[in-house]
């Protein structure tokens, strides 16, 4: 499943980029060989009436990949750093759209207090990408708490998938 | 078996007798059998107009019983075993042949009829002593035939009082989160017996945190279905719907306050979380907290001077109290790494809780001053959002003991266990009404 939430998310990214005006740089890639991808979604993980953007804005190899966190924690660890260092040259190569900043949460613990630490999350996010240079009106941030889990097992590495911020490109 | 054996035992259940569940129901799960409680025969209404036979008569019936099994004091006796018919008895001490009961091993009988006047169902109900052979309680209620279980729970609650001294929890509602018919969480709303449970949002988006207005009558939640989450306050009988609270972020955990004046609820501002106060028109009354921490789950005390929250600012979450009109929080919960969820008892003494412990979460009960913890729930699986009957003696909560999510009641002791609903989905965040009079 993974693998196919990579593929189209790439594509939703080129959709995004093409729709903005901006040329496709590093870190887009489309259907292979360039054609068209078309595949099933799984619908776990997307919220099709609240979502203002389109699908996943990130992939693996994108400039805005989903940032992992500790249990009830909202620190960003060497790695997340590095990954919104990286999204930050990128969204200042890429001047157009903004980005809405998801905080998620694993299933365990109680639904406010997750949604309070979603918000956390987001913002710690949000924050670093602002002293990098980004433009604070180019970022927002939204907390779904525990309610959209990227899967959906009870096991440690599927709480940890779902302890996370992910990144949505909009348009202007 | 005597009169004295009967008013011992009377005795016993008002001076020490914890709920204790009687044998298995239909619906009901009793995690704690063996336990002796009062037995009680419970017989279908008498048709007084000798009319049309409406599913009146048994439907009291049932509720009443289910309602008094719930209780934990009574052990319901099995209809089955009856002498006595209904429709060749009456409904005073004279017509009543009490060896009937006395010999099936009833302590105490309800027994009473029903009639029709215009569109007005009306229903006489009384309760006797077996072995005295005398009544204890008699009502008689009036009012539109599809409020059959409201008279049912009203008798139910009037039975409690003459019992125990205290009026009993039945005559509520309790409103709650479903994914039984779709993917995402709705509201719903139900009577204690479940037979009326109606779905009260059909959005097809994230819901969280339904609460009851203090008369009962409305519903405070919060919403994705504009996008961001707002608080909504909605009527379920007339489908009216105000949004209260729409601060860019999280507008969380409305609760009202006991007046029904002000609205507690937790406020996001630029990913930090603040306990506020407003109005119903939606105005800003008061910053309660002010903190780089979480601060979630407003919880009121009974006289609304102050309210219980959760703040993860010395470290993890933990249970604070705070004054409405300002003043230091006093933390509250001092042991465990991760408490939330609070919900304050309408008798004041203790506020209910969720703790993380080993990896699992259960319901613990304090008093408001940090002493005397209670665990409430020892399960394997996960319990959560606890809230208080409007008696103080029940907590319903969520739970996946069973494999899916669902409610079920504990008494305040943490002796009886009981599952509330059944079906399809999972079900969570339970709030329970106060009295619907």
């Amino acid at each position: 499943m993974g693998k196919r939430w990579l593929s189209v998310g790439g594509l939703v990214l080129m959709v995004a980029l093409f729709a903005t005006g901006c040329p496709s740089k590093k870190g887009t890639k489309p259907g292979k060989d360039g054609g068209l991808g078309d595949e099933p979604v799984d619908s776990v993980g997307s919220l099709d009436a609240t979502r203002k953007g389109g699908g996943p804005g990130s992939t693996k190899d994108g400039p805005l990949r989903d940032l992992a966190f500790g249990f009830d924690s909202y620190e960003l660890d060497d790695a997340a750093r590095a990954s919104l260092r990286e999204g930050a040259a990128w969204l200042k190569d890429n001047t157009k759209g903004r980005v809405e900043v998801e905080g998620h949460c694993d299933e365990r613990g109680t639904v406010e207090y997750n949604l309070a630490l979603g918000a956390k999350r987001a913002r710690a996010a949000k924050d670093y990408l602002a002293t990098l240079g980004v433009p604070n009106d180019r970022l927002s941030t939204i907390s779904y708490g525990e309610e959209l889990p990227l899967c959906t097992e009870h096991t440690d590495d599927c709480w940890a998938r779902n302890r996370r911020d992910h990144f949505v490109l909009l348009g202007d | 078996m005597t009169a004295r054996w009967n008013r011992l035992l009377l005795l016993l259940i008002l001076a020490v007798a914890p709920p204790r569940l009687a044998s298995a129901q239909v619906h009901l799960q009793v995690l704690d059998p063996g336990s002796r409680s009062y037995p009680i025969a419970i017989a279908p209404l008498k048709n007084l107009d000798g009319g049309a036979t409406k599913d009146v008569a048994t439907k009291f019936a049932d509720i009443v019983a289910r309602d008094l099994t719930l209780s934990g004091f009574f052990k319901v006796l099995d209809r089955s075993a009856y002498i006595e018919k209904p429709e060749t008895s009456g409904l005073t001490v004279e017509e009543t042949n009490f060896d009937n009961w006395s010999v099936i091993g009833a302590a105490a009988l309800v027994k009473g009829g029903f009639s029709l006047e215009g569109d007005n169902l009306v229903i006489e109900a009384k309760m006797f002593d077996v072995y005295q052979r005398k009544q204890l309680t008699g009502r008689r209620y009036r009012g539109s035939v599809d409020l059959v279980r409201r008279m049912a729970h009203r008798f139910a609650d009037e039975i409690m009082q003459q019992f125990t001294g205290e009026r009993g929890p039945f005559d509520s509602r309790i409103t709650f989160l479903s994914n039984r018919e779709g993917r995402f969480k709705e509201v719903y709303v139900m009577s204690l017996d479940g037979g009326d449970m109606q779905q009260v949002t059909k959005n097809n988006t994230i819901n969280v945190s339904p609460s009851w207005s203090p008369d009962a009558r409305q519903l405070l939640y919060t919403s994705y279905k504009r996008g961001n989450p707002d608080l909504y306050l909605l009527d379920p009988l007339t489908s009216r719907e105000s949004r209260l609270s729409q601060k860019a972020g999280l507008n969380l955990g409305g609760k009202m306050s006991p007046d029904g004046s002000t609205i507690a609820l937790s406020v996001e501002n630029d990913g930090n979380t603040d306990i506020v106060l407003i109005n119903r028109a939606g105005d800003l009354v008061r910053r309660a907290t002010d903190n780089l921490s979480i601060e979630v789950s407003p919880s009121w005390s009974p006289d609304g001077h102050q309210f219980a929250f959760c703040s993860n600012r010395s470290g993890g979450p933990q249970i604070y109290v705070v004054g409405t009109e300002g003043g230091t929080a006093r933390r509250v919960t001092t042991t465990g790494d991760y408490n939330t969820s609070p919900s304050w008892s309408p008798k004041g003494d203790r506020i209910a809780y969720v703790s993380r412990w080993e990896s699992g979460f259960n319901i613990f009960t304090v008093k408001t001053d940090g002493t005397d913890v209670r665990q409430i729930t020892q399960s394997s699986g996960n319990c959560e959002d606890p809230s208080w009957s409007p008696d103080g003696r029940y907590l319903v909560y969520s739970s996946t003991r069973g494999g899916k999510r669902k409610l079920w009641i504990s008494d305040a002791q943490g002796i009886s266990q009981v599952q509330l609903t059944t079906g399809n989905g999972d079900d969570s965040s339970p709030a329970w009404s106060r009295w619907l009079d």
